[in-house]
């Protein structure tokens, strides 16, 4: 063997020592990253689980939301049939009190009629004792009032009820956001276990084919929403017409 | 001019709500349907309709894609559209604009609102 040779070994041998060198370092590195791997397997299994468990419950938060959605309407067609009620006999007591005033002012003018008849002695004092007695005018007015005030108030009932459209376009909107969420977990549980994908597709969740709602709605009185939208449409009105000019002049 | 109202939207809370404000606003006639198709069958069986009220979000057919139908028609192009819905942005307005819709309310409204719109197209028709 020539020296050149023999330099060239230890080299070799010198490099193979440093390797083992090295892998002596990375042992409990790697002895460490199985640990962790040995005790994490669990808690992935847990997760699993978790997200299997929780894949499984979505059906049913969302038809219960679907199920509130009914209720509310349901409730709010109870309200409105009540208010449509209560809208008929308050008709009906204006009506009759209609007839009640009618009939009055008729008896009050057959009693001028009748003073005119006996205008001398204790027949005038009497007249006078009636005509102070029979002041309902006031009670009539009250009465008219009252009424008025009972049909905004049952009709401002009606409107407030529009808060059942705009929530049930809010909760059909969680209603579709949890559906989406269902549907990247069913994919991540089928990924991981390789299940069969139909085990989920055949949970029916409650959203409606061609469902349309507004997540974006919001029961609010102010009136400056329509007030926001009527600056759009002059704004757009105007613009369009402008173009139309231009159109007609280029 | 004696109207008769065709009241589209898919809530029927809505629908009555809508109907009690035009007794209220004095108007006496009303077809309701639930969606843009059935919107479209009532727009053709019966010719006395020449008001609609059309809600935006709706199943099936959308109130915006019936404006769309109906416009596209010579028979109802002029038809009145009042849109009522809960889309207040700028983006949605404008696309109801475009599409034709005479005048545009904000859900919740008010009677002096839909009176106020519903006079204003009346005037321009």
């Amino acid at each position: 063997m020539k020296t050149e040779n023999l330099t060239e070994l230890f080299d070799q041998l010198n490099g193979l020592k440093s390797v083992f060198k090295y892998g002596q370092k990375l042992i409990p590195i790697v002895q460490n990253l199985l640990d962790f791997m040995k005790e994490t397997a669990p808690m992935l299994e847990n997760i699993n689980l978790s997200i299997s468990e929780s894949t499984n419950k979505i059906p049913k938060a969302a038809n219960q939301i679907n199920n509130v959605t009914s209720a509310t309407e349901l409730a709010t067609t109870e309200i409105l049939d009540i208010v449509d009620i209560i809208s008929s006999d308050i008709l009906q007591i204006e009506n009759n009190l209609k007839e009640i005033f009618k009939a009055e002012e008729s008896k009050n003018e057959i009693i001028k009629k009748i003073k005119i008849l006996h205008v001398n002695g204790d027949d005038k004092s009497l007249f006078d004792e009636y005509t102070k007695v029979n002041h309902t005018e006031t009670a009539h007015k009250n009465i008219s009032e009252l009424i008025s005030k009972i049909k905004t108030n049952s009709y401002n009932i009606t409107l407030s009820l529009q808060v059942q459209d705009i929530t049930s376009q809010q909760l059909a909107a969680v209603s579709h956001l949890i559906y989406s969420v269902q549907e990247r977990l069913s994919s991540l549980v089928h990924n991981i276990h390789e299940t069969n994908e139909n085990e989920f597709d055949s949970m029916n969740l409650a959203v409606p084919e061609g469902a349309s709602f507004d997540p974006n709605a919001r029961y609010s009185k102010e009136g400056n929403k329509q007030d926001h939208v009527d600056l759009i449409m002059n704004d757009q009105l105007k613009k369009t017409s402008q173009a139309e000019i231009d159109k007609l002049f280029s | 001019m004696l109207l008769k109202f065709l009241i589209v939207d898919d809530s029927v809370t809505m629908r009555r709500i809508v109907v009690n404000t035009l007794k209220n606003l004095g108007y006496s006639d009303f077809v309701e349907a639930i969606d843009g198709r059935e919107a479209l069958e009532k727009l053709s069986a019966d010719e006395n309709i020449n008001f609609v009220v059309t809600d935006w979000n709706m199943p099936v057919i959308s109130g915006l894609e019936l404006v769309k139908s109906i416009r596209s028609t010579d028979k109802f192009g002029k038809l009145p559209i009042l849109m009522v819905t809960t889309r207040g942005i700028k983006e949605d307005i404008i696309e109801a604009l475009t599409a034709k819709v005479n005048n545009y309310v904000v859900k919740p409204f008010t009677p002096a609102i839909l009176k106020e719109k519903i006079d204003q197209i009346l005037a321009t028709v």
